[in-house]
């Protein structure tokens, strides 16, 4: 099962690459939006974790994107958000985001979430 | 390390990059570049902090930061204006979050009301500008999901307010909960799918909490013919037996799909309570249509009627049609994706652009540069093994440690410029320093930087921070004379500090030039004298005055102020320089500026040396500090009036310093047959070091003293030679100064 992971904070990367690796998962990282098109465009992946605030490309822009291309209706799209931010989770949502991840998060909850949106 | 170490670490790393690109862009912003790119980048700093220090539950970092954040998304979209008070306050600002990150790093404590000022000021703007501020922001999102519903139909606790249907069946005997018998009832809309939720994965997770029965309704269906591509048709009943499953934990699982699904969840109701784990069979029972007529009649649609009477605001048919949903959603990237990418082709995609990088633990790199340090020592022992006899018999051999040789020196340049960084990371620091320095001074000050991209070892940058800081604030507060001053003495109104960096052979010298009045030699004197720096009939020379500010306790300023002051002066900034290698000069005209200069080496490490034999001794001295050598019996020694030997060459007379006896070692050589390696310490002052033999020229490995051993006068460190004796690194510009205050004390 391979993860695509796009944040712009190292820490969170770092942090999501540890509890992913640990839980089976292959990691792919990107730093910003337009990174993560990148890697979409060569590489398969079965679920999307993705920041908001990133340079370059936002999370929001960065998810219209990949819906918009057709090539990725099913994919699942995890939003990284923090508790005050519920208009960005929801603007995430509306731009097509399967669902959201609350940072700073919990391991299991994190795997656990992942399993409700992934096969 | 631990994981979490390991984090911190990364995280600490970033914040101090986010720390450097807040100070950039609000340099920037102040010079009046106040795009929307800058104000996201330093809203996205904040938030990456903040994001961070949650998860090390860095609690005050957080709360402040998150402050802070709010004010910024507030400047961000308008609502309050960047005034200068503004960013003020933000730059303020960003030193609290700083003084918040650091007290997290050591486990400090700040203090509870640390930052409250600042926070009070943050929610004074937002709440000024934003009637109600943060809550009222949030209050809405209750009304932002008034399509979705969420039933959570708890038929015993709702039971007095029940609708009529249930009443007189229920009149006869209590109703009691079924506990763990629940009933969902799940109609998904398009949007569901179009983000890629799957109704399988959910049912999936409900099964989790134990026997999960799902029913699919396709009485919808409608004939092929009739099929819209996106047209929903199916909805589910789940019956879930489950001892532990709450309804918010139920709930939860929904979560994602909630607005996108009519959804009903129901606790079982029943007369009696059946066994306390009732089997599928059971419970298939219930929700069977032939279920008896006693049970509570919660047909679907009877439940949904129940629903839709509780909820009389909400609309009444939440499903909007789910194909010109999944066409806007398409619809609208296109064109908000071009409108973006116009608008950030702007210098961060230009610094995104490029050079390819990875990152490395500084202890990694560490360990290459130590290793390449022994192994260039390990060549040059090679090669000194090598007399002429074997030079002779084995030429092949001889060629091979040619090539090592020249293949360490590169492995090593190699290996230096992995740790070099250019040092802009500390340049950029200053120009929001200068200011502040111009508004408490009421000086007119400008900052002009040469050679940000010139690169120093990440070691030796790190040092250079505090040193800098301090000669710039000598340098506005001494040097650059007051706006009217300026005009009367016929200078420009604002005065210059020009901080600049280029790479001279194997040093970096960095230069802090003002325009200012220069050193106020008469003051410095008389300074010096009165706090016994230097004796009181001493006629030192102009260049002997101006270096007498970086003598230990010599501060000039009468009333110690708040910039420069402090009882610590440039003496500070000669011994941190002195401890990376370095050395200082000040150069300075009246009237017209002092530049200070600082000498670095390029990297830490390697050096490049003259191995000579003081005594029985090995000592090494700085190629880079040797001016010339002289056999002893050709040079022309001389007598000071003091008494003190000098040495006379092409004119000038240098201070002599023998080592045997200044490091008071038995020189059995004859003095005919000594030499004189003539160095040039800094500002350009010789002196002569008497030395019993030259053996020649190598690299060494630096060794710290002061690490290992400790600190000792005239010498600046050790090192390993190629037979793997020790020998010492004598302190040029150490010797000097001791050796001048020797003759000053005289």
């Amino acid at each position: 099962m391979r993860v695509l992971t796009v944040d712009d904070s190292r820490t969170i990367l770092a942090m999501l690459h540890h509890t992913l690796s640990n839980a089976g998962f292959e990691v792919l990282q990107a730093e910003d939006g337009q990174k993560g098109l990148d890697v979409l465009a060569t590489e398969d992946v079965d679920v999307v974790i993705t920041d908001i605030n990133m340079p370059v490309m936002d999370g929001i822009e960065f998810i219209k994107r990949v819906r918009a291309s057709g090539e990725h209706n099913s994919l699942p799209i995890l939003i990284l958000t923090t508790e005050t931010s519920q208009d960005k989770r929801d603007q995430g949502r509306a731009a097509g985001g399967t669902g959201w991840i609350v940072k700073p998060f919990d391991p299991e909850k994190l795997i656990s979430v992942i399993h409700r949106v992934v096969h | 390390m631990s994981d979490l170490d390991d984090f911190k670490a990364t995280y600490f790393d970033e914040c101090s990059e986010l720390l450097t690109e807040l100070e950039e862009q609000f340099a920037a912003i102040e010079a009046g570049e106040r795009t929307p790119d800058r104000l996201n980048a330093v809203f996205r700093a904040i938030h990456s902090i903040k994001g961070g220090g949650g998860a090390f539950g860095f609690a005050e970092l957080v709360a402040f930061a998150h402050a802070y954040e709010t004010l910024l998304d507030h400047v961000r979209d308008g609502r309050i204006e960047l005034s200068g008070p503004v960013t003020t306050l933000c730059i303020r600002a960003n030193d609290i979050v700083a003084d918040f990150v650091n007290a997290a790093k050591t486990g400090a404590s700040l203090g509870p009301a640390y930052g409250d000022v600042e926070r009070h000021q943050f929610d004074a703007l937002t709440s000024g500008n934003a009637p109600g501020g943060e809550a009222d922001a949030e209050a809405p999102m209750e009304d932002f999901d008034i399509d979705f519903v969420p039933v959570m139909v708890d038929l015993g606790a709702a039971a007095p307010a029940a609708p009529e249907p249930a009443e007189d069946s229920f009149a006869s005997a209590p109703l009691t909960v079924e506990k763990g018998h629940w009933e969902i009832r799940f109609a998904p809309h398009s949007e569901l799918y179009a983000r890629a939720n799957d109704p399988l994965l959910l049912f999936r997770e409900l099964a989790n909490f134990g026997e999960l029965t799902v029913v699919a309704r396709l009485t919808d269906i409608p004939p092929l013919a009739d099929f819209e591509p996106f047209g929903i048709y199916c909805t589910w009943e789940l019956t879930l037996v489950s001892p532990t499953a709450s309804a918010e934990a139920i709930a939860e699982v929904f979560e994602f799909v909630e607005g996108n699904c009519e959804l009903s969840i129901a606790q079982l109701p029943s007369r009696a309570a059946p066994a306390p784990e009732p089997s599928l069979a059971e419970l298939a029972q219930l929700v069977a249509p032939a279920a008896p007529p006693d049970s509570p009649a919660l047909s679907f649609a009877e439940l949904a009627e129940t629903v839709k009477q509780e909820m009389p605001a909400r609309p009444a048919a939440p499903a909007p049609a789910p194909a010109p949903a999944i066409k806007l959603v398409e619809a609208e990237p296109a064109a908000i994706a071009d409108e973006h990418e116009e608008r950030r082709a702007g210098p961060e995609e230009r610094r995104n652009a490029g050079v390819q990088s990875i990152r490395v633990d500084l202890d990694k790199v560490d360990r290459v540069v130590n290793m390449v340090g022994e192994l260039v020592i390990t060549q040059s022992m090679l090669s000194q093994q090598m007399d002429d006899t074997l030079r002779a018999r084995y030429q092949e051999l001889v060629r091979g440690l040619e090539v090592l040789a020249q293949t360490t020196r590169g492995l090593q340049d190699a290996v230096m410029a992995i740790r070099a960084q250019p040092v802009k990371s500390v340049f950029s620091r200053m120009p929001r320093l200068v200011r502040e320095l111009a508004t408490r001074t009421g000086k007119k000050i400008k900052l002009e930087t040469i050679g940000e991209a010139t690169e120093i070892d990440k070691t030796v940058i790190e040092q250079l921070s505090d040193p800098l800081t301090h000669m710039i604030r000598n340098s506005a507060d001494h040097g650059i004379e007051a706006p009217d001053k300026r005009l009367r003495l016929g200078k420009p109104e604002i005065g210059t500090i020009r901080l600049s960096a280029e790479q001279a052979g194997g040093n970096i010298l960095i230069a802090v030039e003002d325009d200012g009045g220069g050193i106020n030699r008469e003051r410095v004197l008389q300074v010096a004298c009165d706090k016994g720096i230097v004796a009181a009939d001493t006629t030192p020379t102009d260049e002997q005055i101006d270096q007498l500010i970086f003598a230990p306790g010599f501060s000039t300023a009468e009333a110690v102020s708040d910039i420069s002051g402090r009882g610590v002066g440039m003496d500070v900034v000669l011994s941190n320089i002195k401890k990376i290698g370095g050395s200082v000069h000040v150069k300075s005209r009246s009237g017209q500026g002092t530049r200070m200069t600082l000498r670095l080496p390029l990297t830490l490490a390697v050096l490049d040396v003259m191995l000579v034999k003081v005594g029985p001794s090995p000592y090494v001295i700085p190629l880079s500090s040797i001016v010339e050598t002289i056999q002893c019996s050709r040079a022309d020694f001389g007598r000071a009036p003091s008494g003190a030997k000098v040495l006379r060459v092409r004119g000038e007379y240098v201070q002599v310093v023998d080592l045997s006896e200044r490091f008071q070692l038995r020189g059995d050589a004859e003095l005919a047959n000594r030499f004189v390696v003539l160095c040039e310490a800094e500002g350009g002052v010789k002196i002569a070091l008497v030395v019993d033999d030259i053996i020649g020229q190598q690299q060494v490995v630096i060794k710290s003293l002061e690490e290992n051993f400790e600190s000792i006068d005239g010498i600046a460190g050790g090192t390993i030679l190629g037979d793997g004796n020790v020998a010492l690194i004598v302190d040029v510009q150490g010797l000097k100064a001791s050796n001048s205050l020797h003759k000053n004390a005289a």
